[in-house]
């Protein structure tokens, strides 16, 4: 069976810690990717983007200079930002529910707990190349929508309906994902 | 009348699908097979990886027993946070449970004694030096819950 061209993907993984860095770029590679990119920091990965253009992300969350969340903030909103549409996949060891929220909040498209497993990485690139989550642009928030299932049974006022690309006005509620 | 705000909803090309070959293709069974070989060839560097987040971990506490301060403390809550992670894909479960607990004092109390973070540090050192993995072990779980306790005790304080 021949798989996905994996081999045409660019990715950029982003970790301060060198091992763990070494264990992620060995599974992609396995996998088929050949053109890795490495950061070690927010700041790095940014001057890397502008130059390699890579096609995924695989972030961690806590580093020094720019963080995983700083940076994926810089990437969705700054005028500057590469690709505000690259997807982010956040690898870290933060699993508490605030933790996930914040990430989704900043913009990530998928989490990744640790432990690293093949499987579960696998898991995670398959969800961002067949499953793309629409994106969604409010006066506070920008970057892939943050919703995982829909309520069928809403039928009230803000009731958000399927489309390509549109604008809708709806009630402002303070700190409801959007 | 509540405000209103504009809401843009709307799908970027997929050029991933584009580029990877299509829909629905997924991995090819081989390259599954690699990615576990690679991963399994790798574990036989997962000690002297732990061992280098140990010593790391070993550096930030001495740094903040010489000179404590938050910046001192952000470099041991990061070095402890990693091993968290880490431990955990390195197949120390026990490890991670305790650098967890280490997390947890550091960032969650207003002050944190030396003698409970070196409890922790040394604690940590022992199930490394001794390849204790098992989560099911009576003394290490007993170690673990000391720890655990003494942290919830000092935030409840």
């Amino acid at each position: 069976m021949s798989g996905y061209r994996f081999d045409r993907l660019k990715v950029l993984v982003v970790d301060d810690n060198q091992h763990m860095r070494k264990l992620v770029v060995a599974i992609l590679q396995a996998f088929g990717v050949t053109q890795i990119s490495e950061a070690s920091n927010g700041m790095r990965a940014l001057a890397v983007m502008s130059e390699e253009n890579p096609d995924a992300i695989v972030l961690d969350w806590m580093m020094d200079e720019m963080n995983g969340i700083e940076f994926t903030k810089e990437v969705r909103n700054s005028p500057t930002s590469p690709n505000p549409y690259v997807p982010i996949i956040m690898l870290t060891g933060h699993t508490s529910t605030d933790c996930v929220q914040q990430a989704r909040d900043a913009g990530i498209n998928e989490f990744l707990a640790k432990p690293v497993s093949v499987k579960a990485m696998l898991a995670r690139l398959t969800a961002v190349i067949e499953y793309p989550r629409p994106f969604i642009r409010t006066p506070t928030y920008f970057g892939p929508c943050r919703r995982r299932r829909t309520n069928e049974d809403y039928t009230g006022p803000e009731r958000r309906t399927d489309g390509s690309s549109e604008t809708m006005w709806v009630t402002a509620k303070s700190g409801e994902a959007l | 009348m509540k405000q209103q705000k504009p809401i843009e909803i709307f799908t970027p090309p997929n050029i991933l699908k584009a580029k990877v070959g299509g829909s629905g293709v997924g991995l090819d069974s081989a390259a599954l097979k690699r990615a576990e070989a690679a991963m399994e060839e790798l574990k036989t560097e997962f000690a002297d990886w732990m061992n280098a987040d140990i010593e790391a971990l070993g550096k930030c506490r001495d740094a903040y027993a010489k000179q404590p301060g938050e910046k001192a403390k952000g470099h041991l809550f990061r070095a402890s946070h990693d091993l968290k992670g880490q431990a955990l894909t390195f197949e120390h479960p026990v490890v991670a449970r305790m650098a967890a607990s280490l997390c947890k004092l550091l960032d969650g109390s207003p002050n944190t004694p030396l003698l409970l973070i070196d409890a922790h540090v040394n604690a940590i050192r022992i199930l490394v030096r001794q390849n204790v993995r098992d989560v099911s072990d009576p003394t290490t779980n007993a170690v673990a819950a000391e720890l655990e306790a003494q942290v919830r005790e000092l935030q409840a304080a």
